[in-house]
């Protein structure tokens, strides 16, 4: 059997990994519960991840982040020398002047720090898999040349793992939207990270992508705006009440955290508070902060850096020879997409709804698993599990659909239930099998029905007879139903039953809708109807069955009102109210005479043996006779009819 | 004269990846049973994680202002709070003067002391059950 391929996007900030499951991907949890791995690694003591993180203050020369910036590259690159400011640890050249980091007098390369990196993700993906773990998809930016990415491939083979594909990163996104099921079309990938600003034009044709053009700005990202919001808040504090907060590191890593979760609420809310009692000391009293910050404010704050996006965007298109009504589908990528400001501007710049339907912090590493999957056979091979578009049933007493199998339910499936007979002495049952969303059969599809006779003659209610529907993966619905005293069966087979047309399911799910209030009201009345019906029948059973026990003017008052039920059930033109009022003075009299029943049952018994107890509480036998009523809630029926037990 | 069955001399194509295709589902099906049972022993203990991390924010804002009125009454009142996280199985993570561990402590800042040494608590953090739902944010000495 083959092993699983999962699919790994190294990123600048964070990484992610996930892998396919049973044809829907799947992001894998690192070993401490989070989704993303920071893109951190300590060299001395082997720390990957949110525990390198942690130590990055303490460890800061040993410590390495945004490795990504420099792979592959070579010293005097514009890009190292602008990594080179901005990080604490030290750059240097390695072979063939490539770039390389110094850690404690030793030398590594950005291949094996990324390879510690994919190591715990190789680590991760085992121990949620279950399963050794060999082969790996990973992602890498449009804009990556060879070497860069034949290092990216090499930092995979350290780790361990055989890197099958190297997949650009919009490539990955667009397959995580399934852009691969498109015939032909331009998609732009808009993907705004934690830490660089990527913006890809690709064209696809019969399922190939082909990156048309790329554009972007590898020093702005969603960390840029946290730091907006930051000094937003000091400089407002600091006019506010006189101090200085970004001198005290305590207060400050405070406001890091409040802006972080600041800009994550205004994106789902207008405006949010910033609170954060006891921030610092001023004039040797606690000062507070608390501050309101609206989504038109952070717009305003942020404009300069979501400006900045445009002129890669249009110059992006340029180079594609292309213009903004060209473009077919625009996909969000990264975090910092999820700011409705950045939504605006995407759709303003393409003239069109960008898709946003994948967690933009995944979607490269779901893709990397799909493109991992299509390389097993795993998605070509996929078996497209089909659903039942309309719920089967069959009909029961009253005309009263009675569902088996409900709409959507994944085939194939197999359902079973029990009905009985709806008339004394009745030898057979008619099973109408039924498709269709409305409540009473005859707004359904009949599909087929058939009967099954030779039930031996019992009082209704009594017979078991079991109706089970099988869907087989064909989409063949299997009916039979067999009574469990003989064991005679009879079955019948119905092809395609969930073969419908779109426009075929569509169309009874809508009359559904429009007949729902109707169809209630018609399922109420056979309800009411029928339980009336139970209801006489009940009466007319304990008048044969306790002839002898019940009073006789009780039993002419019973006899009257069984008449006066039954006239009511017959007549036409009765409604439903008729129906409840009938049933309710019947089942009242009924009651009486059941209570009635058990008061001299247990006088008898007390006269006959001395009490060990008291009698039976009220509530109790208020119980019982619900329970006899409730077990006698069949109804009777013309011959053949079938009866929910 | 016994009969002889012949035998199918090649093995079909088709058979073979449908074989290939169900040990595969099964395989899918039998790990996926196995991390549900897992994921639901998680899932039990760590239910509580998210609003309990909510809830030590606010802790925290109460420790400040203990720090600050050193009142009697608030400090019952914390205590009495805290016992109830602490019967929800949340435990404070011991950090000063203790040997700085990424696993339960996240380094904020250093300062001179001995190297590797935790040297005050900026935040406090906590365990659920075991297991770090907030690393304790320290001041480590640089050497």
């Amino acid at each position: 059997m083959s092993k699983k391929i999962i699919g790994i996007d190294l990123g600048t900030t964070n990484s992610c990994v996930a892998v396919m499951e049973g044809g829907k991907p799947k992001v894998i949890p690192t070993a401490e519960g989070r989704n993303l791995i920071p893109s951190v690694v300590e060299l001395t003591k082997n720390l990957v991840g949110d525990l390198a993180k942690r130590q990055m203050v303490l460890n800061p020369e040993t410590t390495i982040y945004s490795v990504k910036r420099i792979m592959g590259r070579r010293m005097g690159d514009k890009e190292i020398e602008k990594t080179q400011k901005m990080v604490p640890y030290k750059l240097v050249a390695g072979k063939d002047n490539i770039a390389a980091v110094e850690v404690a007098g030793k030398t590594y390369t950005p291949q094996e720090i990324s390879a510690k990196i994919l190591q715990k993700a190789k680590v991760d993906a085992e121990s949620y898999l279950g399963e050794k773990v060999e082969e790996a998809v990973v992602t890498v930016p449009a804009y990556f040349d060879d070497s860069q990415r034949q290092a990216t491939k090499q930092a995979g083979e350290i780790a361990g793992l055989k890197v099958s594909r190297i997949v650009n990163e919009p490539t990955a996104a667009a397959l995580a939207f399934g852009m691969d099921q498109k015939k032909s079309g331009n998609i732009a990938v808009y993907d705004l990270g934690g830490g660089t600003f990527d913006i890809s034009i690709l064209e696809i044709g019969d399922g190939v992508f082909e990156v048309k053009a790329t554009n972007g700005d590898t020093f702005l990202g969603g960390d840029d705006f946290d730091h907006k919001i930051i000094d937003w808040v000091v400089e407002a504090f600091q006019k506010e009440k006189g101090v200085d907060l970004s001198k005290d590191p305590q207060a400050l890593q405070r406001v890091k955290e409040a802006a972080e979760k600041a800009k994550i609420e205004l994106s789902s809310s207008e405006e949010t508070d910033i609170n954060l009692p006891f921030i610092t000391q001023a004039d040797g009293q606690p000062a507070h902060l608390t501050m309101k910050l609206t989504r038109s404010e952070l717009e305003k704050l942020t404009d300069d850096l979501i400006q900045r996006t445009v002129s890669p965007v249009e110059a992006c298109l340029k180079d594609a020879g292309l213009k903004a009504e060209d473009i077919d589908e625009v996909l969000l990528v990264g975090g910092q997409t999820r700011m409705p400001k950045i939504r605006q501007i995407v759709k303003d710049l393409f003239k069109k709804e960008p898709n946003k339907s994948v967690n933009p912090d995944e979607v490269v590493a779901i893709g990397a698993a799909v493109q991992g999957a299509v390389l097993t056979g795993e998605v070509k091979d996929v078996v497209l599990l089909d659903v039942t578009p309309l719920t089967l049933g069959i009909e029961t007493m009253g005309q009263v659909r009675t569902t088996l199998i409900e709409r959507n339910t994944t085939v194939p499936t197999k359902k079973s239930q029990t009905f009985s007979t709806a008339a004394d002495n009745q030898t057979q049952v008619e099973i109408h099998v039924l498709q269709g969303e409305r409540p009473m059969s005859a707004d359904n599809k009949s599909l087929g029905r058939f009967v099954l006779d030779g039930i031996p003659p019992a009082p209704r209610g009594m017979p078991q007879v079991e109706v089970t529907f099988d869907i087989d993966s064909n989409g063949i619905l299997n009916v039979s139903a067999k009574d469990k005293a003989t064991g005679k069966e009879q079955k019948i087979s119905i092809q395609n039953a969930t073969n419908l047309t779109e426009e075929e399911v569509g169309k009874m799910k809508e009359d559904a809708e429009k007949h729902s209030k109707d169809d209630e009201e018609k399922k109420v009345r056979a309800q009411t109807k029928n339980k009336l019906d139970t209801t006489i029948f009940s009466a007319e059973k304990t008048l044969k069955d306790l002839k002898d026990k019940i009073k006789e003017d009780d039993k002419k008052k019973l006899e009257e009102e069984v008449k006066k039920a039954k006239e009511v059930l017959a007549k036409e033109g009765s409604n439903k109210d008729d129906w409840a009022k009938a049933d309710e003075s019947l089942g009242q009299i009924l009651q009486s005479i059941g209570t009635a029943i058990y008061q001299q049952q247990q006088q008898a018994d007390q006269a006959k043996a001395t009490p060990k107890g008291g009698p039976i509480p009220k509530k109790e036998k208020a119980k019982k006779d619900s329970k006899t009523t409730a077990k006698k809630e069949t109804e009777k029926a013309e011959e053949g009819e079938v009866v929910e037990e | 004269m016994t009969k002889k069955i012949s035998k199918p001399k090649k093995s079909c194509p088709s058979c073979k990846i449908l074989k290939e295709k169900l040990s595969r589902s099964l395989a899918d099906y039998d790990n996926l049973l196995k991390r549900i049972t897992t994921q639901k022993e998680q899932i039990n203990k760590m239910a509580t994680a998210s609003l309990v991390d909510k809830l030590l924010g606010v802790l925290d804002d109460f420790d400040r202002a203990q720090d600050h009125l050193k009142d009697k009454g608030l400090r019952m009142a914390m205590s009495q709070f805290l016992s109830v996280l602490f019967s929800e199985g949340v435990e404070e993570i011991k950090a000063l003067n203790q040997d700085f561990n990424p696993e339960s402590m996240d380094c904020s800042d250093v300062k001179k002391g001995k190297k590797n040494l935790v040297l005050e608590v900026q935040q406090k953090g906590y365990t659920l059950n075991g297991q770090v739902i907030r690393p304790v944010k320290v001041v480590v000495g640089s050497g």
